[in-house]
């Protein structure tokens, strides 16, 4: 009995030593500067403490100097540091001290990790400022390890190039050249071929429809400010009306939500008409504001519509709800109607009512393809080259991974991770060992859904022999 | 003019033609149960000093005619005999006249695409030339237009625009352009300029306010618009052709006996024309394009869907006009038909010598291929005007469903389908008096390019215009003669719509008829020639490459009947659009195999 109790109470005593005892330090603690950024990255790595923590508190001191030359890594609180080479940052920032003079007594953590994390970013840092680190375990009962710090300082520095996207940066050169291209292609006379926009060529029909039955034009800006891209591009439309309706003397009404848009819409229709020869038939009072509110405006230009019955009606900027009453309203009543957005909800409603209807990036097309100018077009152009470069790569990423799954064939899994990793993302010019090993991971997963299928093809064959065995017997 | 006759008891028909030069007669006879043309004549016009009456020259075309048949209808005192007896007279006798220029006519309208192309299609459909076009969208500030309508001198103004109950403001402005400005007719001192208003019903009686003085002729007609979706050129062409008579033939010396002469209505040629071929097309259900090309002009006509069109490309023509045909063809573009080097000083030359020296023929065999290179870029230019005037209704409004949304069609696109077109028909000098018929295929597969089965055909003496007004008389009687012996059928072209891999296969056929029997393929680049005999037919199979229609889409085979001809069955590889090469070596080659695959040039048959 004696012997039990002994034993009990060395056991209880060795538990409780245990549980009150510092975890061991972390090892290997190693600070580098984070590539591809602006200088404000650090990335801390570290082996984790043996025996394991609850957590890890990470230390950071801004110092003048290189590195720590014979000290310890594993330095208690308040040891210095000795034998420190040539400053990196002579002056340092404010609040620097001379690695000399290296303590992280009385430091506040910069971060805590919890414990089976083995690295942090560090994303506070200053470019050009070096750092040193230190990291600390912590048990579960708050016991705290002895400091292990880097071996040496850190300097983050400002990457001129980000190496990460090096292909992001070839597709943009080559989308500058070939815009470059076509606007010098267009400028030298030569024809720039733009697919012909029915919604656009319709301008002149529905303004000429407007004249032979005497009545008048409804331009609908949209609803939204002149801040929105669409309201602008609906501008860049309104001019070419108008100088048509000033061209065959038609009449043309702009009515407005919002007062900005009023303003802009007068300066170009004003425009629209002094170049077409006729500023004497501009009337500035045919370009109006109704309402903020989006339906008064809605029932505002509805009722215009219901009275005036416009010959032609063009709905060209931001459009919600309102869009199938407007276009339902101007189809009643006779209206050849040409609608253009980018709003992918009201374009079924338009393209239903409307007779022509311009669909997103034709819509912003408008100006370069009503414009006619070298410039415009040569980027237009540009700008289709690179989509098309994109949809080439959507295609050609669908395909390789398609096949590397079908075919488990290593070479395609690296061709299909370059497409999506390093030209569209952000892995640089060449694989790396992490892409590799996922790769690898990847047809190990899948070897493994294929054995464990086989295996129970298998068993369930058994199962069905076993079964069809009784059933003989 | 006698009172209309029964048709059943039409049996002899004489009809004239008189053109600027010559006037052309011609006897239609009822033998053997059907009615066949049996004789023809012609004699100079007679229309100018010194004669100054056209009837004399009509009284000569048809004596010649009564001496072939001999038959007499020309009584003692100079008139044509009628009704017909067993020896002597006609039971109708009809004229059309081109003599004097034709009718020239200036339109107007509100809206160039809508109204002002409504106009002009009116006018060019009642046989006009349209000499200008004035519409408030045109581009011109008011005194120009003043200035263009006073150098005009039209033999009547059509003003049109604004539907009915359209716009009134825009019509008064044009009407307040044309009358200060005071054309003046080309016939006539003492003749008032007619005005043929068809417009907004609403604006007439302000129309008539405007040119109520000034010494203008106003007729008003039904609105040739009275709704954007819809033409009404019936009214407006009668009328042109009423004042045509009234006016425009009264001032031309020897009409207005002529005019008594008549049993129906003398009709300008071109209007003529445009009334068989849709006689035509509408009796047999085809579509039909028709082609004269002349000295100075070239008139295009197309039925397609019984939508009837016609336009004249002004200038485009094989003597007066080659030089423009030339400069708007540009050279090297008629020399990519000519298959071996010609020098260009030569060739200006002989460009300049045909437009000053009309009636000279080629009298060489590389003058030949290089005027029927000419020609090929003349009837080409002319058919892509005729493309882009016969088009659908602008101003229309559409209706849409969402499965619209990313083929939204516009308004406006041409009516012309080659691969709808079923006949071809040809006339004019360099077409119907080439040494073989040959020629006259090819030049019109070249220049018109022919998609799925086609057939060919000429005119064989320009006998349309008489046909043409004979249809409105005795429709029967038009359409046989016009099918057994006004067109000399050349043959059926069958081409593939798509561009063919050279070398590669085109389309495999097999043809069986009587006589004959083969099967094969074309390949891309190839054009070749099978015998089938006028009156013979045969069925055709085609089994097109990927991508190449032949009328039942792409890569679809195709059955039908083909009809023989002259020339006989023509297979084309070459693929549509035509490319030719561009490097000048290999385009000779390639148009050396081609003269040989159709036998263009052979020497033995050149006929002289």
């Amino acid at each position: 009995m004696t012997r039990f109790l002994a034993v009990l109470m060395a056991m209880f005593f060795a538990v409780t030593v245990a549980y009150a005892a510092a975890p061991a330090p972390p090892t290997d603690v190693v600070a580098t500067d984070e590539p591809n950024d602006v200088g404000n990255q650090v990335q801390l790595t570290w082996k984790g403490s043996a025996g394991g923590a609850a957590g890890y508190m990470i230390f950071r001191k801004a110092v003048v100097g290189d590195q720590l030359s014979g000290a310890s890594q594993l330095e208690s609180v308040g040891e210095t540091a000795t034998g420190v080479t040539e400053p990196v940052n002579p002056e340092g920032p404010d609040g620097a001290v001379r690695i000399e003079d290296l303590s992280f007594a009385d430091d506040e953590p910069i971060a805590a990790v919890s414990g089976g994390e083995t690295s942090y970013l560090d994303e506070t840092v200053e470019a050009g400022t070096s750092y040193m680190y230190a990291v600390q375990a912590v048990s579960a009962t708050n016991e705290v390890s002895p400091l292990a710090i880097t071996e040496k300082p850190v300097t983050p520095t400002w990457d001129w190039i980000n190496e990460s996207k090096l292909w992001f940066l070839f597709i943009m050169l080559t989308i500058s050249l070939v815009v470059i291209l076509f606007v010098m292609i267009a400028k030298s006379g030569r024809p720039v071929k733009v697919r012909k926009i029915a919604g656009l060529e319709a301008v002149n029909e529905a303004v000429g429809r407007a004249t032979e039955m005497g009545r008048s034009c409804l331009f609908v800006p949209g609803i939204l400010d002149i801040n929105d891209i669409q309201t602008v591009a609906g501008l860049t439309v309104l001019s070419n009306v108008a100088k048509t309706a000033a061209k065959y003397d038609a009449k043309l009404e702009v009515p407005t939500a919002r007062s900005l848009v009023m303003t802009a819409a007068r300066e170009t229709v004003q425009g629209s008409f002094l170049s077409a020869g006729r500023p004497d038939a501009y009337n500035e009072d045919d370009i109006y504001y109704l309402t903020d509110e989006q339906f008064g405006y809605t029932a505002g230009v509805q009722g215009k519509m219901v009275r005036d019955k416009p010959a032609a009606c063009f709905y060209m900027g931001a459009f919600y709800a309102e869009s199938l009453i407007l276009a339902e309203t101007g189809n009643a009543i006779g209206a050849i109607q040409v609608a253009g957005t980018a709003m992918p909800s009201q374009l079924p409603f338009f393209v239903a009512a409307c007779d022509y209807t311009l669909i997103g990036e034709e819509f912003f097309a408008a100006s370069a393809y009503l414009s006619g100018d070298p410039e415009q077009l040569g980027s237009l152009k540009g700008q289709d080259m690179g989509k098309v470069i994109a949809a080439l790569l959507i295609v050609l990423g669908c395909l390789f991974s398609t096949l590397f799954v079908l075919t488990q064939s290593e070479k395609l899994g690296e061709i299909s991770a370059y497409i999506s990793e390093n030209i569209l993302g952000e892995e640089g010019l060449e694989l790396n060992d992490s892409q590799r090993e996922n790769i690898q991971a990847q047809m190990d997963q899948t070897k493994a859904v294929e054995a464990r299928n086989k295996s129970m093809a298998e068993l369930r064959q058994s199962i069905l022999d076993r079964a069809a065995g009784a059933d003989g017997t | 003019m006698t009172t209309a006759l029964d048709p059943e008891k039409i049996k002899v028909i004489l009809a004239t033609d008189c053109g600027s030069t010559t006037t052309k007669a011609i006897l239609i006879q009822y033998v053997d149960g059907e009615y066949r043309q049996t004789h023809r004549g012609e004699a100079p016009t007679t229309v100018e000093k010194p004669f100054a009456d056209v009837t004399m020259g009509v009284v000569n075309s048809v004596t010649e005619i009564g001496e072939l048949a001999n038959r007499r209808f020309i009584d003692d005192d100079g008139k044509i005999i009628s009704p017909a007896t067993e020896t002597e007279g006609c039971d109708i006798y009809i004229s059309t006249s081109s003599a004097g220029g034709g009718l020239q006519m200036m339109v107007a309208g509100v809206v160039r695409e809508m109204t002002g192309d409504s106009a002009k299609r009116a006018a060019l459909g009642a046989g006009a030339i349209v000499m200008d076009v004035i519409a408030s969208n045109d581009d011109r500030r008011p005194h120009e237009q003043i200035q263009r309508i006073r150098d005009l001198r039209p033999d009547m103004i059509l003003i049109s625009g604004g539907i009915d109950g359209g716009t009134t403001t825009h019509v008064i402005q044009i009407c307040e352009l044309v009358a200060p400005a005071k054309p003046q007719p080309r016939f006539g001192s003492d003749y008032e300029m007619p005005i043929i208003y068809a417009g907004n019903k609403e604006a007439r009686d302000s129309v008539t306010d405007v040119f109520r003085e000034g010494g203008f002729d106003l007729q008003i007609c039904e609105n040739l618009r009275p709704v954007l979706e819809m033409e009404n050129l019936g009214p407006a062409r009668d009328k042109i052709h009423d004042i045509f008579l009234e006016h425009v033939m009264a001032q031309a010396p020897g009409y207005d006996k002529l005019m008594t002469w008549t049993d129906a209505p003398i009709m300008p040629t071109p209007g003529a024309v445009g009334d068989i071929l849709q006689t035509v097309a509408r009796i047999q259900g085809i579509n039909v394009v028709g082609v004269d090309i002349g000295g100075a002009t070239t008139d295009v006509f197309s039925v397609f869907d019984e939508t009837f069109n016609r336009t004249v490309s002004a200038n485009l023509g094989m003597s007066y006009s080659i030089s423009n045909v030339c400069a708007e063809a540009t050279m090297p573009n008629v020399l990519r038909w000519v298959p071996f080097d010609m020098d260009e000083r030569q060739l200006r030359n002989h460009v300049k010598n045909k437009m000053i020296r009309p009636t000279t023929i080629p009298q060489t065999k590389e003058a030949l291929m290089f005027e029927q290179a000419v020609a090929r870029e003349a009837l080409r230019l002319a058919y892509i005007q005729h493309k882009e005037f016969a088009t659908t209704l602008k101003g229309v409004q559409k209706q849409r469903t969402v499965g619209d949304t990313f083929s939204q069609e516009s308004t406006g696109d041409t009516i012309v389908n080659n691969m709808k077109l079923d006949l071809l028909v040809a006339s004019g000098g360099v077409l119907s008096h080439a040494p073989r018929m040959h020629q006259t295929a090819m030049l019109l597969i070249d220049a018109f390019e022919p998609e799925g089965v086609t057939r060919l055909a000429k005119d064989s003496i320009f006998m349309m215009p008489h046909l043409g007004v004979l249809s409105a008389v005795h429709p029967q009687a038009a359409t046989q003669v016009f099918d057994r012996d006004c067109l000399i059928y050349l043959g059926t072209c069958v081409a593939g719509k798509g561009l063919p891999k050279p070398g590669k296969t085109c389309f495999k056929y097999t043809v069986k008829g009587d006589t004959l029997n083969e099967s094969g393929e074309i390949r891309g680049g190839d054009i070749t020639m099978l015998p089938l005999e006028p009156g013979q037919t045969a069925t055709i199979e085609c089994d097109p490459a990927r991508g190449i229609d032949l009328g039942a889409g792409p890569g679809k085979r195709i059955t039908k009947d083909v009809q023989g001809g002259t020339v006989g069955l023509i297979l084309d590889g070459r693929g549509r659009p035509l490319a030719l090469p561009e490097d000048r070596a290999t385009c000779q080659a390639t148009i050396g195999k081609w003269i040989e695959g159709v036998q263009m040039y052979e020497e033995e048959a050149v006929a002289v």
